[in-house]
């Protein structure tokens, strides 16, 4: 398994990459995180770091052949194998679909505008070797076959293991979500500050949880909007449990796998038009609410499947028939094949 | 970044001008550049890149050439055979020598020979009578800090003559079919073909062809746009090929929105071409965009098109009997003339598309501005720390190196 590692910086990619190891061993094959540092600034360092993993040579290893690499994000798709599968949790963005955004990276220099050509150009022949190319969600897929005109299978992969039930149909809206503004976790905020019956509980840390909570208290919300910050795996599978739907709309996510958490505890999730990968699974009427990116929708959304008992359950119980079918079992399956 | 654009614009007559003037808008909402003022000679301050639109025709593109020659830059060459626009800049301009020195490049002391024939007007012109034989490419490929070009004919000419620079390949874009109305033009089915009237766009043959096809299909109908070149008369052609005029339907040089209406009239166009300068022909691209199966000479870029979109007819010996077997075919199978035409649509969508093709330009113009500063840090990265560890340069290790930054595209 071939992962970049961005030193001291642990989060969706990493735990993807660990539990598919663990799947892998559990299934007899012998599997290993390969992982190399990543800094991608200033200027070229990008494709210079990127190079690396071009250098190393995953062929053999104390004499005994490896069999496959599997790589998951830019840059670890660039090694060499004869076998080289890849996985794709994403491309670098910033050279993509993030360019000439606030959260671009090259500027309008002839040497930054070449230097995002350069890593397109790797793309296109590092993801061309791979003898197989899977994307984690349609979304993904979507760019790559854009920006490259390469053709992934949308291969999801399964949720963290929870002690995943249904306590019934709850009084609280849950959102599950690293706190960073790409999230959208305000947008849930300002949607309880304009229905005053709405409850809501915020699980997760990051960079944006004191604008956020900050943004509760402005809102008079802080009662009502409760941050619980990090909870253990059965403090988490409770709140699901308890729950009457979740909330999960950052913009252009690369998958998303809150809604699989929370449909396979039976609850629908509220998202957006904009939010990319959770479009694969949740759909309005069906699943749960696909509504416009701004508070009044997902406030009379939330009321909605709160105050419709029925149909929640109803989205619920078919969400959780979408992510039963995401199991590692047919995942690894399909990656070996 | 600021990209400068030589090229010649409407309303000039030429099909490079239409060409900038279709693409030109969709390359401004991608990147920031500017047209260069007919006749100047330097691209405006500040300019990170120079453009330069590059033909045959040495009245739209000489003063190109001129600019070029001051400061090398990224060539969009349209032709790969220049020979006509070198003579114009050279004998055009009274500097045989030019002329000569340019034979020679290209063809070494019997080059040099026979520009001199050409001077002396012992041979016919060269650029008349065997231009693809002398391209005359090699100054402009000498200029060229990378190429555009619209096919791989164009690209694999280009790399047979030596250039070793980054070429881009970039179909030409499809022109917005305007909602015009078709005309009524006699003739079912009705063929047309469209541009100059002359021997090298395979009229003759043509003619012959059409005359034979139409023995077995009296209703169908030839249409000939088209001012015809100087010394091609038409009359005197079908006259010596002992053929009538019947069924065929002649028109002169029309305007745009009369050359679509008649272009939407015809069942199926024909693009014949021999020789070819290895050129892109903007009335095939027009007939793709409406939907209209093809009959081409299968030569040059006019080979690369799909199966299904167009009837490839090899300039051979028998050249009008295959002629004769695809206008046949097409006159008696509408079901293929329908399936082909779907194809053709497709194929413009699909390739042609102008914001495709607009990325495609502008991904070239920010490789050919930074790309080479951008290999230059990436090998000084590399290298230097290759040789902190002792990796002597020209060593089995620093080959290997190199090897896999080539497979990458991080090459110098």
């Amino acid at each position: 398994m071939c992962r970049p590692q961005v030193p001291f910086s642990y989060g969706g990619a990493e735990i993807f990459t660990d539990m598919l190891v663990e799947e892998l061993r559990e299934r007899g094959h012998e599997a290993e995180i390969v992982s190399v540092p990543f800094k991608w600034y200033p200027g070229t360092r990008v494709l210079t770091q990127a190079f690396t993993w071009r250098l190393l040579d995953l062929t053999e290893s104390d004499g005994r052949p490896i069999d496959m690499v599997v790589a998951t994000k830019f840059p670890s798709y660039v090694v060499r194998h004869p076998e080289k599968r890849v996985w794709l949790v994403h491309q670098f963005r910033q050279a993509y679909e993030l360019d000439r955004t606030a959260l671009g990276q090259f500027g309008e220099s002839p040497e930054d505008r070449a230097v995002r050509r350069k890593v397109q150009e790797l793309d296109r022949v590092a993801l061309g070797e791979a003898s197989r190319l899977f994307a984690t969600s349609g979304n993904v897929a979507g760019r790559l076959e854009r920006s490259t005109g390469l053709v992934a299978e949308v291969l999801p992969h399964p949720a963290q293991a929870l002690d995943y039930h249904d306590e019934g149909h709850g009084d609280f809206i849950l959102s599950v979500n690293r706190l960073d503004r790409a999230k959208r976790v305000d947008m849930l905020i300002e949607a309880a500050a304009l229905q005053p019956s709405l409850e809501v509980v915020v699980v997760g840390e990051g960079p944006d949880a004191e604008r956020l909570r900050s943004l509760a208290r402005e809102r008079g919300v802080d009662g009502r909007v409760r941050f619980v910050g990090r909870v253990d795996r059965d403090e988490l599978a409770h709140l699901y449990a308890t729950c009457f739907a979740s909330f999960y709309a950052p913009v252009d996510e690369d998958f998303g796998l809150g809604p699989y958490e929370s449909f396979l505890s039976g609850k629908p999730v509220i998202t957006a038009t904009d939010a990319g990968g959770p479009l694969d699974v949740v759909h309005d009427g069906s699943t749960g609410r696909v509504v416009a990116p701004e508070p009044t929708a997902v406030a009379a959304a939330a009321v909605w499947l709160r105050d419709h008992r029925d149909e929640a359950v109803a989205y619920g119980r078919a969400g959780q028939a979408i992510a039963a079918e995401v199991t590692w079992d047919r995942a690894i399956g399909r990656l070996l094949s | 970044m600021k990209v400068a654009v030589f090229t010649p614009m409407p309303p000039e007559r030429s099909g490079i001008a239409d060409y900038s003037a279709l693409l030109l808008p969709a390359l401004r909402a991608r990147s920031e550049v500017a047209v260069v003022k007919r006749g100047a000679k330097k691209p405006p301050r500040g300019t990170d890149l120079c453009v330069y639109h590059v033909g045959n025709n040495p009245e739209a593109h000489g003063w190109i050439v001129e600019a070029l020659r001051r400061t090398p830059g990224l060539v969009v060459l349209h032709d790969f055979v220049l020979h006509h626009l070198v003579a114009g800049l050279t004998i055009g301009r009274r500097d045989g020598h030019g002329y000569l020195d340019a034979m020679e490049r290209e063809g070494g002391v019997v080059g040099r020979l026979l520009g001199h024939a050409v001077l002396d007007k012992r041979i016919p012109p060269l650029w008349e009578n065997r231009p693809e034989d002398f391209h005359l490419a090699g100054e402009v490929l000498g200029l060229a800090t990378g190429l555009i070009v619209h096919s791989h004919y164009v690209h694999d000419r280009a790399r047979a003559a030596g250039y070793a620079g980054p070429i881009w390949i970039v179909p030409h874009p499809a022109f917005p079919v305007p909602a015009v109305p078709s005309v009524e033009v006699a003739g079912e089915p009705l063929f047309g073909t469209f541009g100059n009237v002359n021997a090298s766009k395979r009229v003759p043959q043509l003619l012959e062809a059409f005359a034979r096809v139409r023995r077995g299909h009296p209703g169908s109908g030839l249409l000939l746009v088209g001012a015809a070149s100087p010394g091609f008369d038409l009359d005197r052609r079908l006259q010596r090929l002992g053929l009538d005029d019947a069924g065929l339907v002649r028109e002169g040089f029309v305007d745009e929105q009369r050359l679509w209406a008649l272009m939407r009239a015809c069942d199926v166009h024909l693009n014949l071409r021999s020789p070819t300068m290895g050129e892109t022909s903007g009335t095939a691209i027009r007939a793709l965009a409406l939907g209209k199966p093809l009959v081409v000479s299968d030569v040059g870029w006019f080979s690369e098109l799909p199966g299904d979109v167009a009837l490839k007819v090899p300039v051979d010996d028998d050249e009008v009997a295959t002629l004769v077997a695809a206008l046949t075919l097409l006159a008696t199978r509408p079901d293929v003339r329908a399936a082909m035409g779907a194809a053709a649509l497709d194929l413009a969508r699909r390739e042609h598309d102008l914001d495709r093709v607009a990325d495609r330009y502008v991904s070239a113009f920010e490789q050919s501005a930074g790309g080479a500063a951008v290999s230059d840090d990436v090998l000084r990265d590399v290298s230097r720390a290759a040789a902190e560890v002792g990796i002597e340069p020209g060593s089995v290790e620093a080959s290997d190196i190199a090897t896999r930054l080539g497979e990458v595209g991080l090459g110098g």
